[in-house]
């Protein structure tokens, strides 16, 4: 009896050796993709509809240059006014933003999506208008007029640095759909005077402490410029 | 790896939604703060018992009340405020001017007004017997503006 179990474990392990041996055959040489990919922000002219006192338009763009490393660019354009209880304001200008997104995703055979975080450098060129403004007073006593300033204050520059993280999934061949949340810093800013900027192109709403919060729904596609094996 | 990121964004979620611009909590518009002293005794403050006070056309201010110090609103949509001040039904005008500047504060707050330049145009000595003006920025509420002797 045990002399036949001992015979079946060699068996066995025969056949496990073999199996293995012929896995190692069976590899199939997978090609990954290395490319340029171009897209837009869908968020922007979405929130356009919705608020009307809102235009903007972003280009997204990565290339990936090293296995889970992207290198990252967006640009856009800001048309926007805000209105506060005391103040309304339109800030219009452009930004450029700057960094690279880590995959930290292990795809299955075959598939191409990220789940990603990242860091940017954003810049930004921009007017303020200043349209109208009440002042504020305690009490009912005595109403404030609003006054229609106007003013513009022209050739505001803000640089800052972001903290994104989000995904791509590849819907079609080539094609990315992406989603992306950004918490941003602001490392400086040119104020106007008797003015603050509370709205920065690309950086969105300044808090109190320098902070903002970006969010991105992004279309992409893919142009492969070169295979490689994984 | 993953779940330390969704957790990381959450944090960050969480203290970006603790931010409270929302609420205007700085100083605004400052009122004008006048304090009544003894024109006998000039650094004796000297209480009305019975002070009305309003604004030319507008309504009262304070009714009928017992006070050493008072704060009134200045009319920020022109550069002069007419007050009337009715000490036991005896009154007296009072006629400010002065300039007004418009500070940003906050997002929340927009702008705040303050005064410079403050003058007495005017006043009348049914009662009161002197004014003194001991700043003429007005740009706080917390000290008096102007002293009454009477």
């Amino acid at each position: 009896m045990i002399q036949r179990h001992i015979l079946l474990f060699f068996i066995s392990l025969f056949y496990v050796s073999a199996a293995i041996s012929q896995v190692e055959n069976d590899t199939i040489k997978i090609k990954e993709k290395y490319g340029i990919r171009i897209g837009v922000d869908l968020s922007k002219p979405i929130h356009s509809i919705f608020e009307t006192e809102s235009k903007g338009f972003e280009i997204v763009s990565d290339f990936r240059f090293l296995k889970n490393y992207y290198a990252a660019v967006e640009l856009g354009v800001i048309d926007k006014t805000t209105n506060e209880d005391y103040i309304n304001f339109t800030t219009k200008g452009s930004y450029f933003k700057v960094g690279i997104n880590y995959n930290a995703y292990e795809n299955w055979v075959g598939m191409n999506n990220e789940i990603y975080v990242g860091l940017r450098y954003g810049l930004s060129f921009f007017d303020q208008t200043l349209n109208n403004y009440t002042p504020n007073v305690k009490g009912t006593y005595f109403i404030a007029e609003t006054l229609e300033p106007n003013t513009q204050f022209s050739d505001l520059t803000a640089h800052w640095v972001e903290f994104v993280f989000g995904m791509k999934v590849e819907t079609f061949k080539n094609l990315y759909l992406g989603v992306s949340i950004s918490f941003n810093n602001l490392i400086s800013t040119t104020d106007p005077e008797n003015f603050k900027n509370l709205h920065v192109p690309g950086f969105n709403r300044v808090f109190l402490n320098n902070t903002g919060v970006g969010f991105n729904y992004t279309l992409s596609y893919l142009i492969p410029i070169i295979k490689k094996n994984k | 790896m993953k779940k330390n990121l969704i957790l990381m964004a959450l944090l960050f979620l969480a203290i970006l939604s603790c931010e409270k611009d929302d609420i205007c909590i700085e100083d605004t518009t400052p009122n004008l703060v006048l304090r009544f002293y003894d024109n006998e005794n000039q650094t004796d403050v000297k209480q009305i018992t019975d002070l009305t006070v309003w604004v030319i056309n507008y309504d009262s201010i304070y009714v009928n009340q017992s006070l050493d110090s008072i704060s009134l609103p200045l009319d920020l949509n022109q550069n002069v405020t007419t007050y009337i001040l009715a000490n036991n039904l005896v009154n007296d005008t009072i006629t400010c001017s002065y300039d007004r500047n418009d500070i940003f504060v906050s997002r929340s707050c927009g702008y705040k007004t303050t005064f410079d330049n403050m003058q007495i145009e005017s006043y009348t000595t049914n009662w009161i017997k002197n004014i003194n003006i001991n700043n003429t920025l007005i740009d706080n509420d917390t000290t008096a503006h102007i002293t009454i002797f009477h």
